[in-house]
């Protein structure tokens, strides 16, 4: 071969591959030069209140930092620990104009409270205050203390105007939307990662998961789930789920004779929920939905739980009852398998 | 000048030395379980709980001074001890596996399982 | 030696894109050495030298990454003292056996670079996998570069 032939293809390979380096090396919508798309990233924050990880494969530093900024404002916006949040306001003011969001977030935590007959109310937060959970001071308050807060309980009371986003509440009500609010964080993330171009992800905010498409080998994401009483109860293997667990296990405090109380509320009576379930998780598409069944689900109990789920039909749930068994939806139980040391006896609930 | 053969049995050796070390380095040992100590991003420990033998604690303290006491035995991590008002960390229990890290919010303290890359997360 | 440093450029970041081997974010496998083993006998130290500064920098700055510099530098150094002793001693037709040894050196001061950045020593657990591929692509590469340099010598 004569050195000039050789240097010309040498000098196409080279047009060829800097064309391949360009594409490779990608100009991303998020600025800057993306990662590999093989590659995960993640980062970690402590934000509303719990530790949370956010990892994408491909996903860049400039999303996870539009991800976190996004995070920390629906806190700014939606926390009853910050004064200055909408609605810290409205509770304060009894009634306010609040943001496109906020009044999103808000008509569709009443769709959920109207769906689960009241079990999720997001007007308990006055009983909540009274036990100590805010303020980690805890007590038990006396009965008619919660009788009479009791009175402010009820999310039919809440007034709204879609057109000028006003809301106000009955006199004395208060409102915390913790129940759902990170529900309704995995459902912004999925869109953040969808439209940045980053379809295989995985979110734990605190326990609220959230999986998108599949891991580099197609596999799918294995989730574990928490033994309330210490461990692991098993794994499931999905995508393009979110995946909640809520239980009393979370936040409780003893008193001196050794009773339990915990942080989930039964709005009926002012005290911690006691319908017979340790914890519920709940599977479905939509993260909101799956966070507020999964503390409504443990307040309705193991019969309302499984009577409502025959009604809807439209997610999934496992529930860990205090007489030791593990309850699941078909579906789930297909994709799920225990871990060697799970105590519970298992049964599927039938349809 | 070295000759051609002279290179290729040096160069066999270093690659079948490479090899056994690699073998000894990487090969998979049976139950190591790692955790981490992590606060506020930090990694301060790692600990390899299939090693430990027997019991001992370690104090962590945050900038504002308080404080998590840290138990670890055999195939086991706890926090045993806090000033936090919570102490959802200390009602949490022996760490064992790859459930669920131990959390102090207050203090940014994350205690979790590492290198098991069975579980991507964990729901509780 | 525009072109040559170009070409080098071009390699390095398609091996970027490849997976690294070891769980050490940054390191490289080393096929742009091809590069530079054929100008280190062909053109001579101080061209080698150039051709390498410009493709180490250059190659971190389209990788994005500020560690892939560092790990670059102490790698390229390394396998660059390496060929220059290894240029009085080998044939033309031995230029694997200088693929080979630059390779481990170059890893050998990409592992440097990784403990000091990270302080952990126990990064050195990857040490003997990492002189293995080295061994292997290095013979690669070095080849390669024989091949380039008896094809070109006209």
């Amino acid at each position: 071969m004569r050195y000039r032939t050789l240097l010309k293809k040498i000098a196409s390979l080279f047009l060829l591959l800097l064309l391949l380096a360009g594409c490779a090396s990608g100009a991303s919508p998020a600025g800057g030069v993306s990662p590999s798309p093989a590659e995960l990233r993640g980062t970690e924050l402590f934000a509303m209140d719990t530790y949370m990880e956010l990892k994408g494969y491909g996903a860049s530093d400039a999303l996870l930092e539009a991800a976190a900024d996004r995070i920390r404002a629906l806190e700014d916006a939606l926390s009853t620990t910050r004064e200055e949040s909408e609605i810290s306001r409205l509770n304060r003011d009894g009634e306010t104009n609040v943001s496109e969001e906020t009044y999103r977030i808000l008509t569709r935590s009443l769709e959920l409270c109207r769906e689960t007959g009241g079990a999720l109310d997001i007007t308990v937060y006055p009983v909540v205050r009274a036990w100590g959970f805010t303020t980690q001071s805890y007590r038990v308050p006396e009965r008619g203390e919660i009788a009479a807060l009791l009175e402010t309980v009820d999310y039919r009371g809440i007034a709204r105007d879609d057109s000028t986003r006003a809301v106000s509440l009955p006199e004395s009500a208060e409102i915390d939307l913790g129940a759902v609010t990170k529900g309704y964080v995995v459902d912004v993330l999925r869109s953040l990662f969808e439209e940045a171009g980053v379809h295989d992800a995985l979110f734990n905010l605190g326990g609220n998961v959230l999986t998108m498409g599949t891991k580099p080998d197609g596999s799918l994401w294995h989730v574990g789930i928490q033994d309330p009483q210490g461990g692991l109860l098993g794994t499931v293997e999905i995508t393009d789920k979110a995946l909640i667990t809520s239980g009393g296990y979370e936040r409780y405090f003893e008193d001196e004779d050794g009773n339990v109380y915990w942080h989930i509320m039964d709005p009926q009576t002012g005290y911690p929920a006691d319908g017979g379930l340790l914890s519920v998780t709940v599977m479905g598409d939509e993260g909101i939905r799956c966070d507020a069944l999964s503390t409504a689900l443990f307040i309705m109990g193991t019969e309302g739980a499984e009577a409502f789920w025959r009604n809807h039909k439209d997610f999934d749930m496992l529930l860990v009852t205090s007489d030791g068994r593990l309850l699941l939806t078909p579906d789930a139980a297909a994709v799920f398998t225990p871990d060697e040391a799970c105590p519970y006896e298992t049964a599927v609930i039938e349809p | 000048m070295i000759k051609t053969r002279t290179w290729i049995i040096i160069l066999a050796a270093a690659a079948l030395i490479a090899a056994a070390g690699t073998f000894f380095t990487l090969r998979p040992r049976g139950e190591a379980k790692l955790v981490e100590v992590v606060q506020d991003g930090t990694v301060l420990r790692e600990i390899d709980l299939s090693s430990v033998t027997r019991e001992y604690s370690f104090e962590v303290v945050w900038t504002d001074g308080g404080t998590n006491v840290v138990t670890v035995r055999p195939g086991a991590i706890c926090v045993s001890a806090a000033d936090c008002p919570d102490k959802v960390c200390v009602h949490h229990g022996w760490l064992t596996d790859q459930s669920a890290p131990i959390v102090c919010l207050p203090h940014r303290l994350v205690i979790r399982a590492k290198g098991d890359t069975s579980l991507d997360t964990v729901s509780q | 030696m525009a072109l040559l440093t170009a070409i080098a450029l071009i390699i390095f970041i398609v091996e970027a894109q490849i997976p690294a081997p070891v769980p050490i974010p940054g390191i490289k496998l080393g096929l742009a050495n091809i590069i530079t083993v054929y100008a280190m006998f062909r053109l001579g130290p101080k061209d080698t030298a150039a051709i390498l500064l410009c493709r180490i920098f250059l190659g971190s700055v389209f990788s994005g990454q500020m560690t892939t510099f560092f790990y670059s530098l102490g790698g390229g150094l390394l396998a660059y003292l390496a060929m220059l002793a290894l240029r009085r001693v080998l044939t033309e037709k031995q230029l694997w056996v200088c693929g080979a040894i630059a390779a481990v050196c170059h890893n050998i001061g990409q592992m440097a670079v990784a403990i000091l950045i990270f302080r952990t020593f126990e990064l050195i657990v990857y040490l003997p996998v990492l002189c293995l591929s080295g061994l292997v692509t290095g013979v690669f590469t070095g080849l390669c570069a024989q091949f380039l340099l008896g094809r070109l010598k006209h």
